[in-house]
């Protein structure tokens, strides 16, 4: 099933737990430049569909693979690749913002990680905040600190689940052009969402996600976020 | 604004441009994060301590740690002293046994039974594990991870082999009698090089280079001889052994360490930081918890059938799911037999144990197994809204979350006593005696596995030695309480050597007591995870 073009290909996937589906058989696949919008109610199985296309959890069936290979989070293929950010609130507690993106910035091998770092500061309006401990900030300065962690290394996948939880609007439309400018770029996007703006403004396409996974436009997926 | 500051002198850096974009994974680099992350952690902790709570927390400790030796010491000479008087089976529990088992089999047994104590933990810790800030942010990084594994897994290396060496020497002291200060130090030492050995076999099970059953069996077949070792270190070469051994296993896994997954890290890592919380709070049901595992998934389908039948009411449909939650999450039975067996060696054994000493063994080993019997009560007692789900009175809901750990510890009692009064020991009522203590034990289990958390905010009391935490000591005995009570007249019988009819009398009033005391009052079985909630 391997396309050359294809940066993540899933063909007949099940994910679930303890052997049981939360969901159907997913089967998409995503290209360079592209951004597939995951869409779905409360409980359908967004996040475990992209944990395990992440790595984070075992498939009950099918095939995930990234640029051709399998998915596995631990090999350092898999790691230089793909960039995933999920609501963990997981942070080192006497670290400094800076430090978290530096420790990134430099494990990635960046050319000049102090200007990145703060390029990345500035875009998410965490430069005042540059010196404080996770501690220290709002949950939407947290969420900001690992979205800039997410976007400050290079990668070809960028998984997002619902990257807009606790975002204030400016910084959403941020976080629009940001993934549209990714995409722009070569890079790949599987993002998980319930926002109708954010989806129109940056998916190719959605997967609904239900007992039928279903492959439709971004505008039809927005209109079914919005329950029209 | 951008306003980073310079890395101080000897401090690591990584604004350093010499790696380009595209450059390979590294082993150094690796390593300069971790000791960027640690160096930077280090220096804000240090802002945020001032010397004198160090030098407060150092005094403490020390203070603490010196009590506690001074207690053991005590401790161990008298009960030696005690041992020398009378080495022999006369003063045990069983005298006239027909089975009797040599002492060094037994000393060997317990050695073996404390090795393999540290594999199963290492192995629920990780051994090699990271904490979750670590696997959020070292993990996902194209880099070596021996790096990120290793500092944290030395640290553990070190720390079983002093604390195992240490823990040896009041075993060593007790369990020979004839040897001098010098021997005890080699078998200490060859007990604590064979324990960073049975670190180094856990963390290569963590490798899953063996199906995990296979890995498991042949783990516990390579602690045999190891277990040997120490009652023979008089010779010298067996910690020269034990050495060679956790070299053998040590070096391949120092090289492998890195290949550890990402999963199995951060799972031992979870498990480590929750036991680590649980037991800074002496929470003891929170570290029960900590340990658990999750179940087998074979487990997982236990009694469908029995579950799926109706019911006539809603204290029978609670009975029920009661019964199917103990049948599928209740750990293997394995920990009872071999607590069993345990107290059947310590009696049977011709070390000159004195009675009393026996006596406490099965006390710790009934507290032990009680303790382990409630796993339902402790998981439902997070979730208290479902006990109020059912229109049953509080005595109900507990009285049928009650029912299995009584019958499963009436059970082990009755084999426990009925092989004790084969052995010779209490004569034929002393199964009925254990039997009723089983019931009486089964509701020490349920009232220590639904207490609530230690308050730890409550002031200590003033008494003639001192402040006491009494309102802490009392919720952490809570439970123990009942279970030691309930064995009372059991131990009174096997230590009297005759099970007297009134002693069956008072056992099934103390019994009865403890299953009335915990139905009846007390906190509700849901309080005890209310405040986790």
């Amino acid at each position: 099933m391997t396309d050359p073009g294809a940066v993540l290909e899933a063909g007949q996937l099940v994910v679930g737990y303890g052997g049981a589906p939360v969901c159907g058989e997913v089967t998409a696949e995503v290209r360079a430049g592209q951004v597939l919008g995951v869409v779905g109610v409360n409980g359908a199985g967004k996040s475990t569909v992209v944990q395990t296309i992440a790595g984070r959890q075992p498939a009950i069936s099918g095939d995930a693979r990234i640029l051709g290979l399998p998915v596995d989070p631990d090999s350092v293929h898999f790691r230089r690749e793909v960039a995933a950010v999920f609501d963990d609130d997981l942070f080192f507690p006497s670290l400094s913002v800076t430090e978290h993106l530096l420790l990134v910035a430099r494990g990635h091998s960046l050319a000049d990680p102090g200007e990145r770092v703060a390029a990345e500061l500035e875009f998410f309006g965490l430069s005042t905040r540059a010196d404080a401990i996770p501690d220290a900030l709002s949950s939407g300065q947290r969420r900001r600190l690992l979205l800039a962690a997410g976007f400050i290394r290079p990668s070809a996948l960028l998984i997002l689940d619902e990257p807009e939880q606790r975002l204030d609007p400016g910084m959403r439309d941020a976080l629009t052009g940001r993934i549209a400018t990714y995409a722009d770029g070569g890079g790949a996007v599987l993002l998980v969402t319930h926002d109708p703006r954010l989806l129109v403004r940056t998916a190719t396409s959605a997967l609904v996600i239900k007992d039928d996974v279903e492959l439709v436009s971004a505008e039809e997926g927005a209109g079914f976020i919005a329950g029209l | 604004m951008w306003n980073w500051c310079p890395p101080r002198k000897g401090q690591a850096s990584l604004l350093a441009s010499d790696p380009v974009a595209g450059a390979p994974a590294g082993t150094a680099l690796a390593g300069e994060l971790v000791t960027f992350t640690r160096r930077h952690s280090r220096a804000y902790n240090r802002t945020q301590t001032s010397v004198g709570d160090a030098f407060a927390d150092i005094y403490t400790s020390l203070v603490a740690l010196g009590c506690a030796a001074a207690i053991a010491v005590s401790f161990v000479g008298g009960l030696r002293d005690e041992m020398t008087r009378d080495n022999s089976m006369a003063a045990s529990l069983v005298a006239g046994s027909p089975l009797v088992l040599p002492a060094p089999l037994l000393w060997t047994l317990l050695t073996y039974g404390g090795l393999a104590a540290i594999l199963t933990v290492a192995r629920r810790l990780g051994p090699i594990a990271v904490t979750g800030a670590q696997g959020a942010w070292w993990l996902p990084l194209p880099l070596d991870r021996r790096p990120m594994v290793l500092p944290t897994f030395r640290r553990r290396m070190v720390s079983v082999g002093l604390g195992a060496t240490l823990g040896y020497v009041p075993f060593s002291i007790v369990t020979d009698l004839a040897v001098d200060v010098a021997e005890h130090a080699l078998a200490a030492a060859t007990f604590g090089a064979a324990s960073v050995a049975v670190l180094g076999i856990a963390g290569l099970l963590q490798l899953g280079l063996v199906a995990p059953r296979p890995g498991r069996a042949a783990a516990l077949l390579a602690l045999a001889p190891l277990a040997l070792l120490p009652g023979m270190a008089a010779a010298g070469w067996p910690l020269a052994a034990a050495v060679l051994a956790g070299v053998v296993v040590l070096v391949p896994l120092l090289r492998r360490a890195g290949q550890v997954t990402a999963t199995e890290l951060v799972r031992g890592g979870n498990v480590s930081g929750h036991a680590a919380s649980a037991v800074f709070f002496l929470d003891t049901n929170e570290l029960l918890r900590s340990m658990a595992g999750t179940p087998r998934p074979a487990a997982g389908s236990r009694a469908r059938r029995f579950y799926a039948r109706m019911t006539p009411g809603p204290f029978a449909g609670l009975v029920r799911a009661d019964v199917t939650a103990f049948l599928r999450l209740q750990p293997l039975l394995a920990v009872p037999l071999l607590w069993l067996a345990a107290c059947l060696a310590v009696v049977v054994a011709d070390a000159g144990l004195p009675a009393w000493l026996q006596l406490i063994f099965l006390l710790v080993a009934g507290c032990g197994v009680a303790s382990g019997m409630g796993t339902v009560a402790r998981r439902t007692a997070l979730l208290p809204e479902l006990d109020a789900l059912l229109p049953l009175p509080r005595a109900a809901v507990r009285s049928s979350r009650l029912l299995m750990p009584a019958l499963a510890l009436a059970a082990w009692m009755t084999l426990l006593t009925g092989a004790l009064a084969l052995l010779g020991a209490g004569g034929p009522l002393l199964p009925a005696i254990g039997a009723l203590a089983g019931i009486g034990m089964g509701a020490g289990c349920l009232r220590g596995a639904t207490r609530p958390p230690a308050d730890w905010t409550l002031p200590p009391v003033d008494t003639p030695m001192g402040p006491v935490p009494r309102a802490q000591l009392s919720s952490l005995l809570r439970g123990l309480d009942v279970t030691v009570l309930s064995m009372l007249p059991a131990g009174i019988a096997l230590f009297v050597g005759q099970a007297l009819p009134v002693l069956v009398m008072v056992q099934a009033a103390v019994s009865l007591a403890a299953v009335l005391v915990v139905l009846l009052s007390g906190t509700n079985p849901a309080s005890g995870g209310s405040s986790r909630s």
